[in-house]
């Protein structure tokens, strides 16, 4: 059963130096496996959509078991067929899992693991788990679009599953039983009459180099004692007492410390800059200046930080106004997206309304630049040997990095390493890849030591990608009993997804004296769409609305640059969405609910909205009299990308107008994600998404002139603090075993603002459309 | 003198009694006099439903105008402890008598001033008494306040009466003896308060100065804090705008005797009292944090009569610091500077402040003032500087304002003292303040 | 450069340093601690939070040099993963945490809470923990956690955590 592929060297290792260096000279033999492109190759393509990185394998049919019709293989299987390319099981019965995704704080490295480990039959803690490495694990393009349970997790169930089999047949064939008489336990296989081999000793003159078939039938989730239970996370301990857990923690040998003097403004044009003295401080090692790209490397970290101050000061800059004028003056990002060209799709036509319409209405929404705002700064650590670059890096892609390093580096990718190391909650598109340029560009003016690049908080907030501003516009037409007969629904956005892949996509490379020039941005079809996700609403795709016509118009050229935040367009389409169809509600004295219900088919839609209803006691609400705070309660649904996790929320909010302070009182949420894994990480996952959200729609804008940005730090761009996290915050999670792994990390994004939105009209008649609802719109009323 | 018997009452014996009775008179009638300075009627409570009534037939401009008054009179900084609950009351106020607790001016019936009329409302703003008849402590300013027009205490009647009600009873107040008695104010309010005197404009100036002149007096009572109090705690208008004090802070003059190193332009004034920066020139910390973000919400055109009337007496002062007028670094203590204090203050000044506000911190995330320009440092009271060193200025929850640390954890009492004498000396180039120690302990007790 | 000798959970230590290092530096860069993190140096999201003697402060704004004699806590203080301190096994138990990289300022946070405060109510501990950002959104379990370590201490030794 050995692989004719692999290539290696005699002592039976893989044969590239740099992938036996990283191996490690462990004295086992190990089991080889193949990076050659045993698959086709991805290239490009996965840079341009977020949410790529596999065939979401989820159908509105939920379908359950692997190898579907189409011949392909469940999850990121089919890019990766290679079982050894997944599982590794080492002589001495060490069991290695590999995945081709992050950990980005999500709890993904926990629910892989208690995949992985139903399916082999042994405790988690028995397994490790190597994530993101462009010399060690699987091409699974981006962590990101909730696609890791569909995609990886899937992918290690079935290759698992399809090992477990293995083990099984060797077994089989070594004690001559049956298969079925044999017993899996803690990586041992026992036969009935008591002899035992362990995964490891069965393996040897074997290995696990072989396609995987899709055909091994995972376990019954009826049976499962590991997945769908809670597993603590086994990245918290470590987190909660200061052991090292981030790429900000990273001490290596001899390493040094950078800074980037960014320009002022991104318009900005470097006159001169006198490093002279810069070169004479305490610690510096060497100024770096490449067109508009100033740096410093010194032996510390605060003398870099000194000598980065120094660096900016020395620095002549000429600071024109580039932004556009009108637009800027107010910061106005709504007038801005309207004054800006845009390539027009049609992405739901559908027949003419042909029932009698009793009532129309219309409304415009709109959704400003907002931020990332990565507690922990962007932070990247790269060294150059011998032509070779080492990059430590919290990208969501790391090969796609790879890919664009090369490109900027001028280097061959084979020359190029990205290994995946946490950082802190990037939700999307944040500086993470910049800073990886960065530091290996400094790493290539510095070669031989690694070299630390950590962004400043002002960094983050003036030249991290945006999340992307959107104007919505609806109209809809209700018959005379009220029901939805038409919907015309238009969506205009800057682009939602600039990652790498290309050099152009990184700002370092944008600021050189050769600088690359941004790839132009293209826009994702649907079902996934970008700025347009969610564009559809599932009353027409999973309801009875028929009539329709929508349209996306994506906007290729911003001033500021855009990329995927937590949602990507879902936030402000589900937003307008579910606000209109409060308004419409409204508009034909309808409850929301039922009025929701009445336009679903879905079962399962149907479900969450129910249980979100009841849970929170929608039916028997009763305004509370007397002397407080105005008080209202609102409602939303949505499915993530129309064919992912299922969300639905009420919330209850306070709010007072002469403030304009406004609190959620309570939220109660169900959703319904498939099968669930770590039950505890979903939950974790729709909380942290609704205060985050809560946050966005609430307090959140960035701010800026014709020049530049204007909030640099917190105090200028405030997000929610204590004082507005709700009292009590329920989500119940309605379990599906069996069923396909749904997307769940960004389903109540969308919901959460317009439930907000909605409850703040019930509490006082305002009907707010623009985004973010903060305090002096509260105020103001508009 | 008479040899006859004496009646069984001597004269002497009558004119004791009859000084007795005089005297009983006398004190039987001082003792009415006093209660009738000190007793007021109450007044009829007003039924919940004429209240809401009258509440809905406000019209929206008064409701409006009302609400721009509150804002110049910045009712929230005393009655809007949390921002979810305006005007509900509850902030305790530490005064030379005790500490006194703002009350809730919601429209509520039972904790609030829903059962209050219009003229209640306007007896407790122009007399100090509440609606049932009780006297209100001079925290709440009525001896400024009882200058306003008519209609504009209409209008706050109609703003405040269209709030939303919200329950929050009144917290017990804890005063020294013998302040505790309410009746006492009786007294205080026959040397402070000129009720019925109608503020009147000046001829001679302008009319925007003269709406800025009437707003201050009457509404924004800034004399309040920026004029020093008697020993009996009123404003004492001989000495109108020489400085004052307010929740532990020094309280700048805004006349002749204004420290501020840099004259002011009108245009500075409007913008600092906005938004409560002038660049380049000033930041509003501690109390007078809470008027800006009160005065935010008032007309421009109030403001900027404010702004004109302040100018008026703040362009008397000399403003004679020239070292203000650049933004060059702090210098460091020469070589024969004997003070040690002063040394340490120097290394705190540079390890710990110089980061923002020398030019060493990039322009884009908000400049600090250079603080030769602060106020604080020129104060002949160290106490403002000691307070924003310590608490440092935060925005209103939720908002984007500027931010300064505060660094009462952080640097020890001695630090704090040594630092304030290196600005003094190295900042200002004033002359010490005394027992800048002590100054700093002081500081930290509520 | 200058000496600074600091106590720093209860272990002395000598740095080298310039004296306006701020301590967050000093902690990471020259005694290889992770638990207070650089979040913005600005003072605004108490990522870096360490309490000093009794007071829970930003470590970013602290120069070394004012430390003095003054103890320095950190998490690492607190307890380790094999053998958490109180407030670390609240966390583990309410898997306070996503991305976690706010979690150790929480902590000291909390720390100074409960040190000054026998039992916190639940606005205490939100309107205690104001000064501390968390992005991901994790705050439910964040004033569970502490919540949970206040129930503790309050019912006395003898409790289980």
């Amino acid at each position: 059963m050995s692989g004719a592929h692999d290539q290696r060297g005699e002592d039976g290792r893989p044969a590239n130096p740099t992938r036996r260096r990283l191996l490690g000279a462990a004295g086992s033999l190990t089991v080889m496996f193949a990076l050659g492109p045993a698959w086709p190759q991805q290239g490009g393509q996965s840079s341009q959509s977020a949410g790529q990185g596999g065939a979401s394998e989820s159908g509105v049919d939920g379908a359950a078991a692997g190898g579907d019709k189409s011949g392909k293989l469940p999850g990121s299987l089919d890019k990766e067929p290679w079982l050894d390319a997944w599982i590794r099981i080492d002589a001495d019965n060490t069991i290695t899992v590999f995945t081709g995704k992050a950990e980005l704080g999500q709890g993904i490295k926990t629910a892989l693991l208690q995949v992985a480990a139903e399916e082999l039959q042994v405790m988690p803690g028995r397994l490790t788990l190597v994530t993101a490495d462009t010399a060690r694990t699987p091409d699974e393009g981006y962590t990101a679009g909730s696609h890791s349970m569909q995609d990886s997790g899937t992918a290690l169930r079935y290759a698992a599953a399809q090992v477990r089999s293995v083990l099984l047949g060797l077994a089989a064939q070594r004690f001559t039983v049956d298969p079925a008489s044999l017993k899996l336990d803690q990586g041992v296989i026992h036969t009935a009459d008591g002899r035992r081999a362990t995964y490891g000793e069965l393996l040897v003159g074997h290995d696990l180099h072989l396609r995987a078939d899709g055909k091994s039938a995972p376990r019954d989730p009826a049976s499962h004692t590991i997945a769908g239970k809670n597993l603590a996370r086994i990245d918290i301990p470590a987190k909660v007492s200061g052991g090292v857990a981030y790429v900000q923690d990273l001490r290596l040998p001899r390493m040094v410390h950078a800074r980037v003097v960014r320009p002022p403004t991104p318009g900005a044009q470097l006159q001169g800059v006198d490093t002279a003295a810069v070169e004479k401080l305490p610690g510096v090692l060497k100024v770096v200046v490449d067109g508009r790209f100033l740096a410093v490397i010194a032996d510390g970290e605060y003398r870099a930080i000194k000598a980065s101050t120094a660096l900016a000061r020395a620095a002549r800059w000429t600071t024109p106004a580039t932004l556009p004028a009108a637009a800027a003056r107010m910061g106005d990002a709504a007038a801005l997206v309207r004054s800006l060209p845009s390539q027009d799709s049609t992405i739901y036509d559908g027949p003419g309304a042909n029932a009698a319409v009793s009532k129309t209405l219309r409304a415009a929404y709109s959704r400003p630049f907002q931020l990332h705002g990565s507690i922990g700064p962007s932070c990247a650590v790269a060294q150059l040997v011998d032509g070779r670059y080492t990059i430590w890096t919290h990208s969501q892609g790391v090969y796609p990095l790879r890919d664009a390093l090369a490109e900027l580096l001028g280097a061959g990718k084979d020359a190029i390493h990205c290994i995946h190391t946490e950082g802190s909650g990037c939700y999307g598109h944040n500086a993470a890849d910049d800073v990886a340029a960065d530091a290996a560009l400094l790493a290539r003016a510095y070669p031989g030591r690694p070299v630390r690049v950590q962004w400043m908080r002002e960094d983050e907030h003036a030249w991290e990608p945006f999340g992307s501003p959107m104007v919505t516009s609806v109209q809809a037409s209700l018959d005379a009993g009220g029901r939805i007969v038409d919907w015309q629904y238009h969506v205009w956005s800057p682009p939602h997804n600039t990652r790498p892949g290309k050099a152009g996509n990184l700002l370092a490379a944008t600021h050189l004296a050769k600088p690359f020039t941004p790839p132009p941005a293209k826009p994702a079809p649907q079902p996934e769409g970008a700025g347009d996700r969610n564009g559809i609403p599932y009353y027409i795709l999973q309801g009875p609305v028929k009539s329709g016509h929508i349209v996306s118009h994506f906007q290729p050229d911003a001033p500021l640059r855009t990329s995927a935040l937590r949602s990507l367009g879902a936030y402000g389409n589900v937003f307008s969405i579910e606000s209109f169809m409060d308004e419409l509600a409204h508009a034909s004295s309808q409850d929301p609910v039922a009025f929701r219900l009445a336009h679903l088919h879905d079962p399962r839609a149907l479900e969450v909205v129910r249980s979100a209803a009841q849970r929170f006691g929608w039916d028997g609400w009763r305004r509370p009299s007397g002397p407080g705070l105005q008080r209202g309660r609102g409602f939303a649904f949505a499915r993530y990308k129309n064919l992912a996790a299922y969300c639905a929320m009420a919330v209850e909010v306070e709010l007072a107008r002469e403030t304009g302070l406004v609190r959620i009182v309570r939220a109660s949420v169900a959703v319904d994600c498939g099968e669930i894994v770590n039950p505890d990480g979903v939950r974790n996952q729709i909380e942290g998404g609704v205060i985050q959200s809560a946050s966005w729609t609430l307090l959140e804008k960035v701010r800026f002139d014709d020049k530049q940005i204007l909030s640099r730090d917190w105090a200028g761009y405030p997000i929610l603090r204590f004082n507005q996290v709700p009292r009590t915050l329920d989500v119940h999670l309605i379990d599906r075993p069996g069923q396909p792994f749904l997307g769940t990390g960004e389903a109540s994004q969308g919901p959460t603002a317009a439930a907000i939105a909605n409850a703040v009209f019930d509490a006082c008649g305002l009907r707010l459309r623009d985004l973010p609802l903060d305090r002096a719109r509260m105020r103001d009323g508009h | 003198m008479d040899h006859e018997p004496r009646p069984p009452h001597d004269h002497r014996r009558h004119g004791a009694h009859r000084l007795r009775w005089v005297v009983l008179a006398a004190l039987t009638l001082l003792a009415l006099a006093g209660c009738a300075i000190m007793w007021r009627p109450a007044l009829a409570p007003q039924p919940p439903q004429q209240a809401r009534a009258a509440a809905q037939a406000f019209d929206a401009a008064t409701v409006e105008r009302g609400r721009q008054l509150a804002a110049l009179g910045s009712c929230a900084a005393c009655h809007t402890v949390d921002p979810a609950r305006p005007y509900a009351g509850g902030l305790a106020l530490a005064t030379p008598f005790g500490t006194v607790y703002s009350t809730n001016i919601t429209p509520d019936a039972r904790t609030g001033i829903g059962a209050w009329s219009e003229q209640a409302f306007a007896r407790a703003l122009r007399e100090g008494v509440s609606r049932d008849g009780h006297l209100l402590y001079p925290a709440f300013p009525y001896d400024y306040y009882t200058h306003m027009q008519a209609e504009d205490v209409h209008a706050l009647y109609a703003y405040l009466m269209t709030r939303p009600a919200l329950d929050a009873p009144a917290h017990r107040n804890s005063l020294k003896f013998p302040f505790g008695f309410r009746p006492l104010v009786a007294f205080w309010n026959v040397l402070y308060l000129k009720k019925n005197d109608a503020w009147a404009p000046d001829v001679r100036q302008s009319a925007e100065w003269n709406r800025g002149a009437y707003l201050a007096t009457a509404v924004a009572h800034c004399g309040a804090c920026h004029t020093p109090r008697t020993k009996l705690g009123g404003t004492d208008f001989k000495r109108y705008l020489d400085g004052g004090e307010a929740e532990g802070w020094y309280v700048p003059a805004l006349n002749q005797l204004s420290p501020s190193p840099l004259p002011w332009t009108t245009e500075q004034l409007a913008s600092y009292l906005r938004t409560g920066i002038a660049t380049d020139h000033a930041a509003a910390g501690g109390p007078m944090q809470s008027v800006v973000e009160n005065l935010r919400f008032a007309d421009p055109r109030d403001v900027a009569a404010l702004a004109t009337w302040t100018h008026s007496y703040l362009e008397k002062a000399p403003h004679d610091a020239p070292r203000a007028r650049t933004a060059d670094d702090l210098p460091a203590p020469g070589a024969n500077e004997a003070d040690a204090l002063v040394r340490e203050g120097h290394a705190v000044y540079q390890n710990a402040c110089a980061r923002c506000h020398a030019l060493g911190r990039t322009e884009s995330s908000g400049a600090a003032l250079p603080l030769q320009k602060a106020v604080a440092l020129y104060d002949p009271d160290p106490r403002s500087l000691i307070h924003i060193v310590r608490d440092g200025i935060e925005p209103p929850d939720g908002e984007p304002a500027r931010w300064m640390p505060a660094f009462g954890a952080i640097l020890t009492d001695r630090q704090t003292a040594a630092l304030a004498a290196y600005l003094r000396r190295y900042g200002a180039g004033k002359q010490p303040w005394d027992h800048i120690e002590d100054s700093v302990r002081k500081a930290k007790q509520p | 450069m200058t000496t600074f000798n600091l106590r720093v959970n209860g272990k002395p230590h000598a740095v080298d340093t310039d004296p306006e290092t701020p301590l967050l530096y000093v902690l990471r860069d020259d005694l290889q601690m992770n638990g207070a993190k650089f979040g913005c140096g600005l003072g605004q999201c108490g990522a870096c939070t360490v309490m000093l003697d009794d007071a829970a402060v930003m470590s970013c704004l602290v120069p070394v040099s004012v430390v003095g004699a003054r103890a320095v806590r950190t998490v690492e203080g607190i307890g380790t993963a094999d053998a958490p301190g109180l407030l670390q096994r609240a966390f583990i138990e309410e898997q306070a945490a996503q991305c976690g990289y706010c979690i150790a300022g929480m902590i000291m946070r909390a720390t100074e809470l409960l040190e000054h405060t026998a039992a916190p109510t639940d606005d205490q501990i939100r309107a205690h923990m104001m000064p501390n950002l968390c992005r991901c959104g994790t705050h439910m379990r964040i004033l569970r956690a502490v919540r949970r370590a206040a129930d503790t201490m309050h019912a006395g030794p003898g409790a289980k955590a």
